[in-house]
């Protein structure tokens, strides 16, 4: 959905970042393409984590009601303020710890469990891996949105059920890519060898298969993020993602937009935050997988 | 678009699996086996989607009976209400009942509107259509230009710059996307509407326009992927494809090699990549089709939520679902003739 | 009359007229004068052409249980289309003036137990066949018997048809606001018989007939209803337009950007303030006569609100006029009670309101040890802007407040599981008894109402039952005076949506203001025209 293919951009830009970068020279000096976006995205974690503890942030709510509507770079107010007199530049910090947080989560949510269940499918193979992958289908197949639906008007909308929400669509992205890279072991010699030699099926898992297909998953947890952050956004625009007052970079374009045309900012802002953001991973993620030479 | 990216992307990965086993189906046609199979284990994803819509507007607070009667229902009247829908059997009586007549084909009616489902989605699904396809059209047009001025001259100006856009448009949330378009084209330009949606029986420019604006929100992104994934490809086979080899052996111009044959060979897979993801594309519909107040099943589908409709809700998942088998199905099917490369024999998700 | 029988408030368009409510509170938008939009309204009204109406999402723009009046529960959000499709029994006019339409008149006898309403000579419907005393009876019959709660709700004892021209309603006890009561509930409306009958009611919903200045080209239900002329209206010269069309649209700020892109030349309900200063630049804002106050319910039945001491630190803790000049743009009058400059009984001021003072609520606060509060609101901008607000203003007086926002679907279940603490509403109606009136928030049988006292029950039963106008506002009067002193209930200001028009747009209601319904106004589209 919003992002706008839940499943294939999440795969996409893994295969085309990876695709454009395999036949770049491997080595190049300082690597640049990986030095910049890294620090970018320091730079906005550190601002969105530390700043707020040192620097004088006012809290993102509970702004006074007098100081409201403020226009960017007011004595006081950096971005200004939005029309209940919260101060725009600590909800973007704050907004940014959320957003940053759920993505993490997510994707290590579908890193653990779904390159998990990818990983047995693809080792395992028959009755384990048709069970498996027709589950993994049958969450593909599904609008997730039916299922952030439920739970957000079911649990009523917050952090942790955002995450879960989100995590019911990375868990099968991450179970197709593991498996497909754990398949791709099949034919190595070193697994012939340590099958061969007894290694339990279990110690394979662990010791052989999660280490091999692990760079693969990681890099693909990157570009994963960006999309995450994105379709936690799409959760808001429906009203299903972090509730107001708190704020996530997503729930404050999507407050924004209902007045976009009258205060454009409030909806400006916070998407070049989160357009700098997505694009930082994606290059990081992009540039790591051509580090790598993971495909 | 080589078999690896294909898998990424796609996920059918059959062709890592080990070689087919013996025969001894009645079916020894490879291909009729592949569909045989696929449209089998569509069985079981298609059930299993049915019962998950199920289970999960069964789960939602609040039922149709009180949607309908409105907040100052009796317990009694809403009772009432319930036990004439239906809505008071157990869950599996009602999924049952529901199954049954799906299966032969009846989907209900709307109990919000009494319309049946038939026509509810015969009323939306056209526009939907149409949308996807404009979609379709739009990234094929963006991306296979744009990959194949980067891909002339690998590392040149030309591919920085359109891999730099490529990656700053797969990067923009589509909702963010759609208000800018909104904004700049509606608003200040006025040269596409903001919102609604004219049929092609009233004003075909009118009926394109209308859906401009939501085919580019859905298919920028997309279209930015597409051009990365093609631009590889094409690099890539003309480094390393034999016949490229030869072509060039024989004198044949670079650009003739590239737009010829690699050309061509690329573009099918990006079709098939592209049909493919439409089965997932359809979910952008429930964000993008709200945004510009389109009558489509996306639309549909969040207020069958809303309204805890579970009939359109029902119908409108099995259709994403059908789609995205589908889709599944046609690229399997689509690489397996284009690629002698690709044995089946494992079953495959 | 309140009495055991009867249903706290008719708001037989239940979940709508609730929604509107609230949204409405929610909303907070258009009413006052402020925004003025671009002045006075030239040129005059032509036959013919055709006009797009935008109708927000969120409330009017969702029809989806279909347009027949006795099946239809969004119907006091949908009034611009039943009343285009059906025309009406009696309109309000402007200051809560009724304004007989199908009906030309009633008469109360019997002590005030039996009207008379007579009825409009020599119409027909769309289909043909005549309306008369006889449809009239059906209508109203059927919709009482509709499992819907949006049926009338008097205390009625028998209904019957006298002639072709007169219905008679007998009551069990006398209410007064019966005729007022018409404009916002389904017996306002009055459906074909005949093709009720020949197309089923699940055809009918889908394509309905009635007697109004319009009848129906095409429906996708939610989301595009397409009106055509009815050629043979009964009132002479009208309707101006040939086509009239109605689009959903997803909130103010898309339906602005389609009014400016053309694609529309009305909206209504435009409730976002910071639009309607823009809105104003370049098309004609109209402000309607508010008839529901944003109120602060309290649910009286359980902690902290049981004690009147914590309402009262809730009173004096409020100061809305920062909230009303940032947030509202000072667009609405400020008031202290459930009545509003748009219905009857206007009364701004009550004796004995305890007014803002933050000195009383911090002594309170501290007397009662601390204050914890959920407060909650529709999910629409202003109302979670407001509700930011006050939480940031009661943190003065030491009270910690916890803010929620739900859809109406989940708002409901919050009122009806009993749970709730506090709610920003809306509360009142142009007859203080009917629709989202004071009983709708007040009354102790009322799922919305956090109060339950037979005192204040028995005084709005009384003024329900009051025929001499007079007499019923003194009754309204004590009423508010009572809410008051017993702190039920602080009231904010009189909220009312406003309606945007293309300047080539002249008609009630989009150029001149009318008294609102359900919070918002019903426009006569009879009486809409394009201007040359």
């Amino acid at each position: 959905m919003a992002a706008p293919l839940p499943d294939s951009t999440l795969f996409a830009p893994a295969a085309g970042a990876a695709a454009f970068t395999a036949e770049r020279p491997r080595r190049r000096a300082y690597n640049l393409d990986i030095w910049i976006p890294a620090a970018i995205l320091v730079i906005i974690f550190a601002g969105c984590f530390l700043w707020p503890l040192i620097g004088p942030v006012p809290p993102p709510v509970g702004g006074s009601i007098l100081s409201a509507g403020a226009p960017m770079f007011s004595p006081g107010h950096f971005l200004g303020t939005d029309p209940v007199g919260n101060d725009i530049f600590s909800r973007i910090l704050y907004g940014g710890q959320v957003s940053m947080e759920v993505a993490l989560a997510v994707n290590a949510i579908g890193l653990v469990i779904g390159g998990g269940l990818g990983s047995i499918a693809g080792y395992a193979g028959g009755i384990v891996d048709a069970v498996i992958m027709r589950v993994i289908d049958v969450l593909i197949a599904f609008p997730f949105l039916v299922l952030a639906l439920a739970i957000s008007q079911g649990l009523g909308p917050n952090e942790r059920d955002v995450i879960w929400a989100l995590s019911f669509f990375s868990v099968p992205a991450f179970a197709r890519i593991s498996r497909a890279g754990t398949l791709r072991l099949h034919g190595q010699t070193f697994m012939l060898a340590a099958r061969l030699s007894g290694t339990r099926p279990w110690r394979m898992l662990l010791r052989h298969v999660t280490p091999n297909v692990m760079p693969q998953v990681a890099t693909f947890a990157l570009l994963g993020m960006g999309v995450t952050v994105i379709l936690e956004g799409a959760l808001d625009f429906l009203g299903l993602g972090i509730p107001d007052p708190s704020p996530s970079w997503g729930n404050m374009i999507a407050l924004g937009q209902g007045t976009l045309s009258a205060q454009p900012s409030l909806v400006v802002v916070p998407s070049v935050f989160l357009f700098v953001t997505v694009v930082a991973l994606n290059l990081l993620g992009d540039a790591l997988r051509a580090r790598w030479g993971t495909q | 678009m080589t078999a690896e990216a294909g898998a990424a992307a796609a996920g059918p990965s059959s062709h890592w699996g080990p070689a087919a086993p013996a025969a001894g189906a009645v079916l020894r046609s490879p291909m009729l086996r592949l569909v045989g199979r696929r449209l089998l284990a569509a069985i079981p994803v298609l059930w299993g989607v049915t019962l998950l819509t199920f289970a999960v507007m069964n789960v939602l607070p609040g039922d149709a009976a009180q949607q309908l009667l409105g907040a100052n229902a009796t317990p009694a009247e809403v009772h009432a209400l319930e036990v004439k829908l239906h809505l008071n059997e157990p869950f599996w009586v009602r999924y049952g009942h529901w199954l049954g007549a799906a299966v032969t084909g009846h989907l209900g009616s709307s109990i919000q509107s009494g319309q049946t489902v038939t026509s509810t989605l015969a009323q939306r699904l056209p526009l939907s259509i149409e949308l996807l396809a404009y979609v379709f059209l739009l990234t094929i047009v963006i991306s296979v230009p744009l990959a194949v001025l980067a891909a002339r001259k690998p590392g040149g100006v030309t591919d920085r710059l359109s891999m730099m856009l490529s990656m700053g448009g797969l990067s923009i949330a589509p909702y963010v996307l759609a208000l800018l378009l909104v904004l700049v084209f509606a608003v200040i330009l006025r040269v596409f509407p903001a919102i609604g949606y004219v049929s092609p029986g009233e004003s075909i420019p009118g009926n394109i326009r209308s859906l401009t604006l939501p085919a580019i929100s859905i298919g920028f992104p997309v279209a930015c992927v597409y051009t990365r994934l093609l631009r590889a490809d094409i690099v890539e086979q003309m480094q390393s494809e034999d016949y490229v080899i030869t072509a060039r052996a024989k004198g044949v111009s670079q650009w003739q090699i590239l737009v010829r044959h690699v050309l061509r060979n690329s573009v099918f897979g990006l079709i098939t990549l592209i049909g493919l993801n439409l089965g997932t594309l359809v979910g952008a519909l429930v964000i993008i089709e709200p945004i510009f107040s389109l009558p489509g099943i996306g639309q549909a589908l969040l207020q069958a939520i809303n309204s805890r409709d579970i009939p359109v809700a029902e119908a409108v998942t099995l259709v994403f679902a059908v789609v995205v088998v589908l889709a599944n199905l046609l690229t399997d099917l689509l690489y397996a003739v284009l690629d002698p490369r690709i044995r089946y024999g494992r079953p495959t998700a | 009359m309140w009495t055991k029988k009867r249903q706290p408030a008719r708001l037989g368009l239940a979940a709508a007229a609730v929604a509107v409510a609230l949204v409405a509170a929610a909303c907070g938008s258009g009413g006052g004068g402020g925004t003025g939009g671009s002045g006075s309204v030239t040129g005059t009204p032509k036959h013919g052409g055709a006009l797009t109406v935008l109708e927000g999402s969120g409330f009017a723009g969702q029809w989806p249980a279909g347009l027949d009046p006795a099946t239809n529960t969004n119907g006091a959000a949908n009034q611009p289309y039943m009343d285009s499709i059906y025309g009406q029994m009696f309109e309000l006019g402007s200051k809560g003036k009724i304004i007989p339409d199908l009906a030309t008149g009633y008469k109360f006898s019997n002590g005030g137990k039996t009207v008379t309403i007579s009825l409009r000579h020599g119409v027909n419907f769309t289909d043909g066949t005549p309306f008369n005393a006889d449809a009239v009876v059906w209508n109203i019959k059927r919709d009482l018997k509709s499992p819907c709660t949006c049926k009338p709700t008097w205390p009625i004892a028998s209904i019957k048809a006298i002639g072709s021209d007169q219905v008679q309603i007998n009551l069990a006890t006398v209410f007064a606001p019966i005729i007022a009561s018409f404009i916002d509930s389904t017996a306002d409306w009055i459906a074909s018989p005949t093709a009720v009958k020949k197309l089923g009611e699940k055809q009918f919903r889908l394509h309905p007939v009635g007697a109004g200045p319009f009848m129906v080209a095409s429906n996708t239900p939610n989301s595009v209803l397409v009106l055509k002329r009815n050629p043979h209206y009964w009132q002479p010269g009208r309707p101006y337009l040939d086509k009239l069309t109605f689009k959903s649209v997803g909130s103010d700020e898309a339906a602005y950007e389609a009014m400016l892109a053309g694609e529309g030349q009305v909206y209504e309900d435009m409730s976002t303030p910071d639009l309607l200063k823009q809105a104003a630049q370049h098309f004609h804002v109209q402000n309607q006569l508010s008839t529901s106050p944003y109120d602060l319910q309290f649910n009286t039945a359980i902690p902290p609100f049981n004690n009147i001491k914590a309402r009262l630190a809730i009173y004096y803790a409020t100061d809305f006029r920062p909230i009303l000049q940032h947030i509202f743009h000072n667009l609405y009058p400020m008031t202290q009670s459930f009545t509003a400059p748009g219905g009857i009984c206007y009364q701004q001021q009550v004796p004995g309101y305890p007014a803002y003072n933050l000195a009383k609520a911090k002594a309170l606060v501290k007397q009662i040890g601390g204050l914890n509060v959920q407060l909650g609101t529709i999910n629409v901008l202003v109302a979670k802007e407001t509700t930011q607000a006050l939480q940031t203003e009661w943190a003065k007086a030491g009270i910690k407040t916890t803010i929620h926002s739900w859809d109406l679907g989940p708002l409901i279940q919050q009122f009806t599981g009993g749970k709730w603490q506090a709610m920003i509403q809306t509360a009142g109606a142009y007859d203080p008894a009917v629709g989202v009136g004071v009983g709708f928030r007040f009354n102790s049988k009322s799922p919305f109402s956090g109060v339950h006292d037979p005192h204040l029950d028995s005084l709005l039963g009384q003024a329900a039952g009051t025929l001499d106008m007079g007499q019923r506002c003194k009754l309204y009067g004590q009423a508010a005076q009572y809410i008051a002193q017993k702190a039920y209930g602080p009231f904010y200001f009189s909220f009312a949506p406003a309606n945007i028009a293309a300047k080539n747009v002249v008609g009630p209601g989009l150029t001149s203001p009318l008294s609102s319904v359900v919070v918002t106004p019903n426009v006569p589209y009879e009486d809409v025209a394009l201007t040359s």
